[in-house]
């Protein structure tokens, strides 16, 4: 018992000395490196920023948080309903799979131009944008998971006439489960990329669009802090999906390890 | 009862089982034997209804296979477990009753595992138990069930042979206390003989029923049966029959 404790302590004491050590370099760097403020400002400087104009950066960081959980809402439904009909309509698997496929290599963010010109500037657009990149990852890994469950599984349940939705329930899906959970993972993480590249390009609020006011105005202060509050966003969802899918998991019997 | 009258089962140009006639009683434990390819597999999943026979007639107890499948009366057993590895060893017991649409039966399910030697791993997922406990898992959920007719396709196919030995002894003891009736599909001669009331030698192609055999063993049948001279010469005749018609 005693190791393992120390093992979990080691878990949390060892990032968090890294990191402290980190931020002294930078500290050290900016203070004692005699780099000026507008282009190293030092942490403290970046942590005063943050605190003084806390409003300002929780609107902004609920802005992006919208634009996130409204796109990703959408792009991860469609893409698990095209997933559904990728895996169980042969006909429809061979007409659109192979071009999800392809679609896949294809940088989705440079798509955002493009919707600029259909949809103008404004929130919608930067939710759409987010929709549409969220959605390839959910599709392409729920489609892979609907399929992992063996013939033998199915005609386990054949053998006493259960139905296609008892099957889809009982077995395919707790089998793509973590197919489905990777997929978000994606997603989720692609999702604030196209947050920030939408209010770069489409939007004029949120945290990607200070750290680009921040830019123009050479304010690297500013920049950072946003950077530091995005991070702490992107953490916090991606948390979230990891605390479903152990709940989700634990709730069906899986062994806390996870993956079956 | 199983009854088969003139089934043929082709896919796409290939005829796999042709003209076959059996019948099986109530209660009754027949083996089927033949190489790999000889259609007898096909000739299980027909009776069970997971194949359509192309012409001729199967029945179980009178009825259709679907008919038997939606009244939960075939318990299928097949070469890999097809447990769910999210499930417990006793949820695994309970849910295909449940899919079966009968209240499953906690008690029952547990007395299952117990004749089944698996006491004290009710709670045990599926990647903690060995191959021969999965297995037995898999045979306690098709008994669950409280099918009449038990359909088992190599089920100690991917075990070591003892554990084979092991797990012929218990499900010949068991089917004497139960008295399913019993259709085994093996590609081992010895087992094919051991477990038999009556095994037949299957050879293809297309699969055909090329002989019968009525085995003659004592009852209960032990492991010390495996020495005897009686097993041994059944056996051999088994085998011979299986080498006179390998195509």
């Amino acid at each position: 018992m005693r190791s393992r404790h120390l093992a979990i302590v080691g878990d949390v004491v060892y990032p968090a000395v890294a990191l402290a050590i980190g931020l002294l370099c930078w500290w050290a760097v900016a203070a004692l490196g005699n780099v000026p403020s507008f282009v190293l400002p030092s942490p403290t400087a970046v942590g005063s920023q943050l605190l003084e104009n806390s409003a300002l950066y929780a609107e902004n960081a609920i802005r992006t948080l919208e634009k996130v959980v409204y796109g990703g809402s959408v792009g991860v439904l469609a893409g698990f309903v095209l997933a559904v009909l990728v895996a169980y309509l042969p006909w429809f698997r061979t007409a659109v799979y192979p071009s999800l496929v392809a679609v896949r290599v294809l940088p989705k963010l440079a798509i955002a131009p493009l919707l600029l010109i259909y949809l103008g500037t404004g929130t919608t657009t930067a939710v759409v944008f987010i929709a549409l990149i969220t959605f390839f990852p959910l599709v392409l890994n729920t489609a892979a998971g609907l399929d992992r469950a063996s013939s033998a599984h199915h005609e386990l349940l054949r053998s006493v006439d259960a139905g296609f939705l008892e099957r889809v329930w009982f077995v395919d899906l707790p089998y793509a489960l973590p197919d489905v959970f990777a997929g978000l993972k994606q997603s989720v993480t692609l999702a604030v990329v196209g947050a920030v590249v939408a209010e770069w390009v489409i939007a004029d609020d949120g945290l990607g669009f200070l750290v680009l006011i921040g830019s123009e105005n050479v304010r690297p202060d500013v920049m950072l802090a946003a950077l530091v509050v995005l991070l702490l966003e992107g953490i916090a969802l991606y948390g979230g999906i990891v605390l479903a899918q152990r709940g989700v998991q634990q709730w069906l019997g899986f062994g806390s390890t996870g993956r079956r | 009862m199983i009854s088969l009258e003139d089934v043929t089962v082709a896919f796409d140009g290939f005829t796999a089982i042709s003209n076959v006639d059996l019948r099986v009683e109530q209660g009754e434990f027949v083996t089927i034997v033949g190489p790999s390819g000889c259609g007898k597999t096909t000739l299980l999943r027909t009776i069970g209804g997971l194949e359509e026979p192309t012409s001729g007639r199967v029945r179980i107890d009178g009825r259709s296979p679907e008919a038997a499948q939606t009244n939960a009366d075939i318990g299928f057993v097949f070469q890999q477990h097809t447990l769910f590895p999210w499930k417990s060893a006793l949820e695994n017991v309970t849910f295909l009753r449940k899919t079966a649409g009968n209240a499953p039966e906690a008690d029952a399910a547990r007395a299952l595992l117990r004749s089944m030697g698996l006491e004290g791993f009710e709670d045990a997922r599926p990647k903690e138990l060995s191959g021969g406990m999965k297995q037995r898992v898999s045979i306690a959920r098709a008994l669950h069930l409280d099918a009449d007719v038990l359909l088992m396709d190599e089920p100690f196919g991917e075990l070591d042979e003892i554990t084979r030995d092991e797990l012929g002894v218990e499900i010949r003891d068991l089917w004497r206390r139960e008295r399913k009736t019993v259709v085994f599909v093996t590609h081992s001669v010895p087992e094919a003989v051991f477990l038999a009331d009556r095994c037949l030698v299957m050879c293809g192609q297309p699969g055909r029923i090329e002989a019968t055999f009525d085995v003659d063993l004592p009852e209960p049948r032990e492991e010390d049966v495996f020495g005897t001279r009686s097993f041994q010469e059944q056996v051999a005749q088994v085998r011979q029959t299986l080498h006179e018609n390998y195509a």
